[in-house]
């Protein structure tokens, strides 16, 4: 057996204590080999896409390598620390600590080579679903067809060689000056209880409360001026939250015996102040690279709400074409286009006047008609207005525009020398005239008769479709190209074509989100899997001594749970804080996209607690029998 | 109390090994009493069976006219932490608790009151002479106080057997002969009944009666007279008669 061979049979012959690692590997690679496939292919890479898209893509492939490499920097390290007692018995038969490194560095060549192909493989495999997937969140013409990608194999397989390359390197600093007898003995050191310093605690709740609520205090402009301080501050207070607030809590409770020698709680909290202290650095990276993920897709999420919804609420008609002096042509060519396109619409014209009231010159006044005939198009209610009566109509969905109360205090005068006041019972929420102001209706007979003259006057057409909607986004793409801009208008086309410029971003983002979310889950558990073996030991003594299943699952439940959940809560509540004050920033709700975005990690945090707590408390009943 | 009764024990698996064969042994209320034999007899099998962590190939065990194997799984380990005791080679203590915490433990798993958990450590500790350390940790403490620690442990739920498995096996003579004198005080004083496995000629000498086995079958069986030291001579004969090897005879120490 040479040395080479060694090193060879020590991987393909234990192949479950080198699993994890190699799937984390492999999972890395498969990541970025996916993103490969994407940014080289060929549809993307040809002309749909500006340069600015496929800028993004390298950058983004590039945080993503970055990122790996750290990461499975990290992943080699917690996997060399859970072998050094193998280490000490090789170094006790005479292996040199050259050797040694040797050793590593060929297994990690093998390992990273096997799982570099086996990535590429798998994602060779899942591409199709992947191109599937980007087909629907990117807004593109061209569909994304399976190619064969051998320029994302190749670069993938470079990198990664390369990466593995540098990484084995490493190995000599992480390896380095370790006394033998430290090396046998493994983890197995004795420590005092760990203590938590009362000013950095208080230091810690002080930075947490201040960066928060200047986060949510703060609104506008001011929001981007106090961002970097709150972050910094936010920041060191999460890493004192964790080396020092948490040994706190735990050594509270620790000193209340009635909780404390309660049942199961005194095996619990025992190892929870060491095993805290000990994963402090990683929950500390978890929490800071789960919130960086959650704020940036709740804001590229947010954002694109934030610009679709606007022309969604502004638009309830399929296309609208508006006009200072109506035009017969235009309006013929798009009822034309329409027919071409298959599309079947209702129609309604009005004539929108212009007044000059309460020194603005754009209050619209409509009469009962026009306003009664748009309604029925959108399919809201109609109303009767009585001849001496006004109604004041507000924007439904724009609240934050409506000037109604200005409107309320104002009287219209009419030819006879009455005026026309409206009450304030009198208010209308509607969508159904284009003006994102709020407005006045009167009766047919009395707008004939008002007393003042118009500032400007246009016509307006509204369509909407009722079949052949397919056929909307190209009779727009039509339409847009004839017609000169502000006259007419496809809600649906604005939407996509926002949409389409937008959605590579959106992509990315999400890409890059969820990978530094799984990572930091990979994270937890190899941080946990490090502790399993002194688990074991534990578990194995209560055992002996009567500890049921039901109790022994409970404890695992709980210590799992807390040690999964507590940098993903801290995460949560990171990230809801900065998408509130995101919110600020913009005036505009991000309520809901921030439940959907935060909620969706959750469920998936859940899902991955469930899977590892399984396998884990499998390995610790496995033991005990 | 105890009550073995032809009990063998064979381990499945590729390379089927028969560790116990054919072994009867009745233990009384009250008694000490220890288990002897070469590396490799079967002691501990025997001893990990009596305290239901291992089940017998063939025969059965009864602890007080009922037979432990034949409960389910929750119940067994609620039976095995509230009706016998076990004190181990290598302590088998937490070390992220306090010496207290460590003795209450079984208590706490049962959900007890915290008074009467602090109450009843209090008293065993004063028995045990370990009073001082009670707020220490495990590694602070030395192995004579760990071993009489586990021994608090075992004992604070008044448990009807008390196990032992080479409990003087990390200890020097001075902590071994304290141990020893303290599990026999508490024998005596606490009418517990008590099985001891060892090495150890010296420890075995303070029980009531040695059975010694081999190879997984019974050998012998000696009764203590009223002179320990005689015991203890007897014992060696037993051994040097029962071959083993040198390592048994090694540990002498007078």
């Amino acid at each position: 057996m040479t040395f080479r061979q060694f090193a060879f049979k020590n991987v393909t012959r234990n192949k479950r204590l080198y699993a994890a690692y190699f799937l984390s590997i492999l999972f890395t690679v498969m990541v970025f080999f996916t993103f490969a496939i994407f940014s080289f292919h060929p549809v993307l890479s040809a002309d749909g896409f500006n340069s600015s898209v496929t800028k993004g893509m390298n950058i983004a492939g590039g945080i993503i390598y970055v990122f790996s490499f750290f990461f499975i920097l990290y992943a080699m390290s917690s996997f060399l620390q859970s072998r050094k007692k193998e280490f000490g018995l090789l170094m006790m038969q005479g292996m040199s600590l050259k050797q040694l490194r040797t050793m590593v560095f060929l297994e990690n060549m093998v390992i990273g080579f096997f799982a570099t192909i086996g990535g590429i493989l798998i994602g060779l495999v899942f591409a199709k679903l992947i191109l599937l997937l980007a087909e629907n969140v990117l807004v593109i013409d061209n569909s994304l067809n399976f190619y064969f990608p051998i320029e994302a194999i190749l670069l993938s397989f470079l990198s990664f060689i390369v990466l593995f390359f540098f990484i084995s390197l490493f190995v000599s600093y992480i390896l380095r000056s370790k006394k033998l007898g430290d090396l046998i003995k493994g983890n197995k050191k004795f420590r005092g209880e760990p203590k938590a310093n009362i000013f950095l605690t208080l230091i810690a709740i002080i930075l947490l409360a201040a960066g928060y609520i200047v986060a949510l205090v703060t609104e506008g402009m001011d929001v981007l001026a106090v961002m970097l301080p709150v972050i910094i501050v936010v920041t060191i207070g999460t890493y004192l939250l964790f080396t020092q607030l948490s040994v706190f809590i735990i050594h509270k409770l620790k000193k209340n015996e009635s909780v404390f020698w309660y049942k199961t709680n005194m095996i619990l909290f025992s190892d929870l102040s060491f095993r805290l202290k000990d994963n402090a650095r990683t929950f500390f990276m978890v929490a800071m690279v789960s919130t960086v993920a959650f704020s940036a897709i709740g804001t590229l999420f947010g954002f694109q709400t934030l610009l679709t919804e606007g022309i969604k609420i502004g638009n309830p008609n399929t296309f609208t074409y508006t006009l200072n002096d109506s035009e017969e042509q235009d309006v013929a060519f798009i009822n034309k286009t329409l027919l071409d396109e298959g599309i079947e619409t209702e129609t309604a014209q009005a004539n929108l006047r212009y007044f000059e009231i309460a020194e603005d010159p754009h209050i619209l006044i409509a009469k009962e008609t026009d306003y009664n005939q748009l309604a029925n198009l959108i399919g809201e209610e109609n109303i009767e207005i009585q001849d001496g009566q006004v109604f004041v109509v507000e924007y439904e969905g724009m609240e934050d525009f409506a000037q109604t109360d200005e409107l309320l205090n104002q009287a219209i005068k009419l030819n006879s020398g009455e005026t026309l006041k409206p009450n304030a019972n009198e208010v209308i929420y509607s969508r159904a005239l284009p003006a994102t102001d709020s407005y006045y209706v009167v009766s047919d007979h009395d707008y004939e008769e008002l007393a003042t003259i118009p500032t400007h006057e246009e016509s307006f057409h509204a369509w909407q479709a009722t079949e052949g909607e397919q056929g909307v986004l190209e009779a727009a793409e039509k339409l847009y190209s004839e017609l000169p801009p502000y006259e007419i208008t496809a809600g649906a086309y604005d939407v996509y074509q926002i949409n389409k410029q937008y959605s590579p971003i959106l992509f990315v983002g999400l890409f890059i989100g969820i990978v530094f979310f799984v990572s930091a889950g990979s994270f937890l558990y190899f941080r946990l899997y490090m502790d399993l073996d002194e688990d074991k030991q534990k578990f194995k003594s209560i055992a002996k001594m009567g500890l049921s299943n039901k109790e022994l699952k409970k404890v695992l439940n709980r210590q799992i749970m807390i040690l999964f959940f507590a940098p993903i809560i801290v995460a949560l509540i990171h990230g809801a804080v900065a998408l509130t004050a995101l919110s600020h920033m913009f005036f505009y709700d991000l309520l809901k996209e921030s439940i959907i975005v935060l909620s969706a990690f959750f469920v998936i945090q859940v899902i991955y607690f469930f899977i590892v707590r399984f396998f884990y408390t499998k390995q610790i009943k496995a033991e005990i029998l | 109390m105890l009550n073995v009764k032809e009990v063998s024990k064979i381990y499945e698996g590729k390379m089927a090994y028969r560790a116990l064969t054919d072994i009867n042994l009745t233990i009384e209320t009250g008694e000490f009493v220890g288990i002897m034999g070469p590396s490799g007899s079967g002691k501990t099998t025997l001893l990990n069976m009596i305290a239901t962590i291992d089940e017998p190939t063939t025969g059965e065990i009864l602890i007080n006219e009922k037979n432990p194997h034949k409960l389910k799984k929750d119940a067994l380990a609620k039976f095995r932490r509230q009706e016998l005791g076990f004190v181990f080679q290598d302590f088998n203590l937490l070390h992220t608790l306090t010496v207290e915490e460590n003795i209450v433990l079984p208590l706490t798993l049962d959900g007890t009151k915290v008074k009467v958990m602090k109450n009843k450590a209090n008293e065993i500790a004063e028995k045990l002479g370990i009073t001082h350390i009670m707020q220490k940790r495990t590694y602070e403490i030395s192995g004579g106080q760990a071993q009489r620690v586990a021994i608090a442990r075992a004992m604070i739920h008044t448990p009807k057997l008390l196990l032992a498995d080479e409990p003087t096996g990390n200890l020097d003579s001075k902590s071994s002969k304290d141990v020893m004198e303290m599990l026999q005080t508490i024998n005596q004083k606490e009418r517990t009944t008590m099985m001891l496995v060892t090495h150890d000629p010296q420890a075995a000498s303070y029980c009531n009666r040695v059975v010694f086995i081999r190879d997984g079958k019974f050998y012998s069986e000696i009764h203590r007279g009223d002179n320990r030291q005689a015991f203890f001579q007897k014992i060696i004969d037993t051994l040097s008669l029962l071959g083993g090897d040198g390592h048994d005879l090694s540990s002498i120490r007078l």
